[in-house]
């Protein structure tokens, strides 16, 4: 068979019979779409917190007391320092800050400016920012859904915060965080250490908790346990131990996407076979209708595959690159939430491309051979009956 | 020559819905001739027919065309021989609808191994052959039976078969397109091919390029 003249007859065929392919495109793209919007979602995701979690700290120590989390005298940063293989031990300001009129909860984080040993992600804030117009009065950055919500109160430059005196704090917006951001920053408000240190109400000589780095990783377990003799009322925790929660965290909605994709493909795959089991009559007669004319068992199975897998891939691609735009271009409407949560603050997050190809091999092999096998298996039935019984 | 030794055919054999279309089948076909298969409906001349176009298998018997035997040909060699040796002309035509004239022409010749321009030039022959040629371009459902039924002969033609099969050709067509069918066999036996034709319609008695008329009733040659 000359290939030219095969897919010459073979496209013509498609486009022919392009209403017949329909419905069994369109649930294609339809599955495809969303179990790719899921994997570009997670990946962007999981991609955005790695990230922010290598620019971390090693360690983060917190003390207990009771059982519950409470603030960590600066002193301990001595003590930890102290320590052999212990380095950029510095103190760490955050906390909620409620918003009555709305109801909300915003994330404050206080920032020394002036330590070297800062972490990547505020150095390059730090880059961006003239730190002399920042300091010059109390200043914040806030991320964009704190900025939608004082927008909405008419905070448009500044914003003054309730103190634990029931005196108020007026602190100027200095500029809003980008877009980029909004994964893990849209409720964040940033602003030097000792502001926040007054708006949190933590002592000048005490922080929330306290960060350290141990480069060598085969010191990790002996320094924990050092950490915990010098002081036995903490609570070490491991970067390794915060990424593995988010892995199984995606893991977890991952596999959950896994599952409805297995039954959806089921169920689709189900569709597919009984379709082509109580394949049409019209279907069973072109079959017939090619084998009388002189084409064997082997050429229309050849033809049934080919056309398959030019639907199936078409399909597939359609579904990957609607999936790219909603994900990448609408930021996943609807979608996005699943994964994300629904925020006390709305949060309208922008992903950026982060595309595993080996994962998109993997769905398009899911995809394409239960596809193509529920078409074949029924196909080959007919095409081994006489000519002269599949045309009746 | 066409040659059918002891043909049986059995539908459902062995059950209760046993059926036995044909029976201890003998004749001999020479070459070039038009062998009129004559009886009503459900005698058996469209299993016949079907059988000697290798487009099913016997139950036992042999057939035998120009010295190869087809009756046990496996589906490779069976396919082979029909889109080399055989035009089927079909009572209800069977052809792809959606599909135009010349489109539905060139179909046996997609698995041969023929380049465009080759299945271009052979479905030009076939369609001035079947004089359908002014709706090359037309889809097949927007034709009229008769065009449909010349549609279906230049297909049957369109490799040069030495042996056309004909099954009620006329069945679905009016008196005056049954004629022209008739003129387009009539300059096929000058063509020296080999036509039988399964039919009960009266049209085909005593048309004068007829060589011999075989008669099957209840599925054995009367």
């Amino acid at each position: 068979m000359k290939t030219s003249t095969f897919l010459n007859f073979l496209f013509l065929l498609i486009y022919k019979h392009k209403s017949k392919h329909i419905a069994i495109s369109l649930i294609s793209i339809l599955i495809v779409f969303l179990i790719s919007s899921v994997l570009f979602i997670s990946s962007s995701i999981q991609k955005e917190v790695f990230n922010t979690l290598d620019a971390q700290s090693d360690f983060v120590v917190q003390r207990i007391n009771s059982g519950k989390i409470i603030n960590t005298p600066n002193s301990w940063i001595e003590d930890f320092s102290d320590i052999n293989g212990v380095e950029n031990t510095q103190q760490r300001v955050y906390g909620q800050y409620f918003f009555e009129p709305s109801q909300k909860y915003f994330t404050i984080v206080g920032i020394d400016l002036f330590e070297e040993s800062t972490n990547k992600n505020v150095k390059k804030l730090l880059q961006i920012l003239n730190i002399e117009d920042f300091l010059e009065k109390d200043s914040m950055i806030i991320g964009n859904g704190v900025k939608e919500v004082l927008k909405e109160f008419h905070y448009f430059d500044d914003y003054s915060f309730k103190l634990h005196n029931r005196e108020l704090k007026k602190i100027s917006i200095f500029k809003a965080l980008p877009k980029d951001a909004n994964i893990l920053a849209n409720d964040l408000i940033i602003m030097d250490i000792s502001l926040a240190k007054e708006i949190l109400n933590i002592n000048e000589d005490e922080s929330t908790d306290i960060v350290l780095n141990i480069p060598n990783e085969l010191e990790h377990s002996n320094i924990k346990i050092e950490l915990i003799l010098k002081h036995l009322d903490i609570r070490v925790i491991q970067k390794e131990d915060i990424k593995k929660a988010y892995e199984n965290l995606y893991n977890y909605k991952g596999g959950l996407f896994l599952i409805l994709f297995i039954i959806v493909m089921i169920t689709f795959v189900l569709i597919l076979f009984q379709r082509y089991t109580m394949i049409s009559s019209s279907d069973k007669k072109e079959i017939g209708i090619l084998r009388a004319v002189g084409w064997s068992i082997k050429d229309v199975i050849k033809l049934k595959i080919f056309e398959t897998f030019i639907i199936a891939f078409i399909s597939f691609l359609i579904g990957i690159i609607l999936a790219y735009i909603f994900v990448f271009f609408l930021d996943a409407p609807i979608l996005s939430n699943i994964f994300l949560g629904f925020h006390n603050l709305e949060n309208s997050v922008s992903f950026s491309p982060n595309i595993n190809f080996s994962t998109i091999s993997t769905l398009f092999l899911f995809f394409i051979i239960p596809f193509i096998s529920a078409v074949l298996i029924p196909t080959w039935k007919i095409a081994v009956i006489e000519p002269s019984e599949s045309m009746k | 020559m066409i040659k059918v030794n002891n043909l049986n055919k059995v539908f459902n054999q062995n059950t209760k819905k046993e059926f036995k279309a044909l029976k201890d089948i003998n004749i001999e076909i020479q070459s070039s001739t038009c062998v009129i298969l004559k009886g009503v409906s459900g005698s058996g001349k469209s299993t016949l027919l079907s059988i000697l176009g290798a487009l099913s298998k016997p139950s036992s018997g042999d057939i035998i065309i120009n010295n190869d035997s087809i009756a046990k040909l496996p589906d490779l060699h069976s396919s082979a021989f029909r889109a080399k040796n055989l035009g089927f002309i079909f009572q209800s035509y069977n052809l792809f609808n959606e599909l135009n004239v010349e489109e539905n022409i060139s179909i046996p010749l997609v698995p041969l191994g023929f380049s465009q321009k080759e299945i271009n030039q052979k479905v030009q022959t076939a369609l001035t052959l079947a004089n359908i040629e002014h709706k090359k371009d037309e889809t097949v459902s927007n034709l009229s039976g008769g065009e449909k039924q010349r549609t279906a002969i230049a297909r049957a033609l369109v490799n040069n078969p030495d042996i056309i099969l004909c099954d009620e050709p006329t069945a679905n067509l009016d008196n005056a397109n049954s004629l022209k069918f008739i003129e387009v066999m009539r300059k096929l036996k000058e063509l020296n091919k080999t036509i039988i034709i399964a039919t009960h319609d009266p049209i085909f008695d005593k048309l004068d390029f007829v060589d011999d008329t075989i008669n099957i009733k209840d599925g054995e040659i009367t």
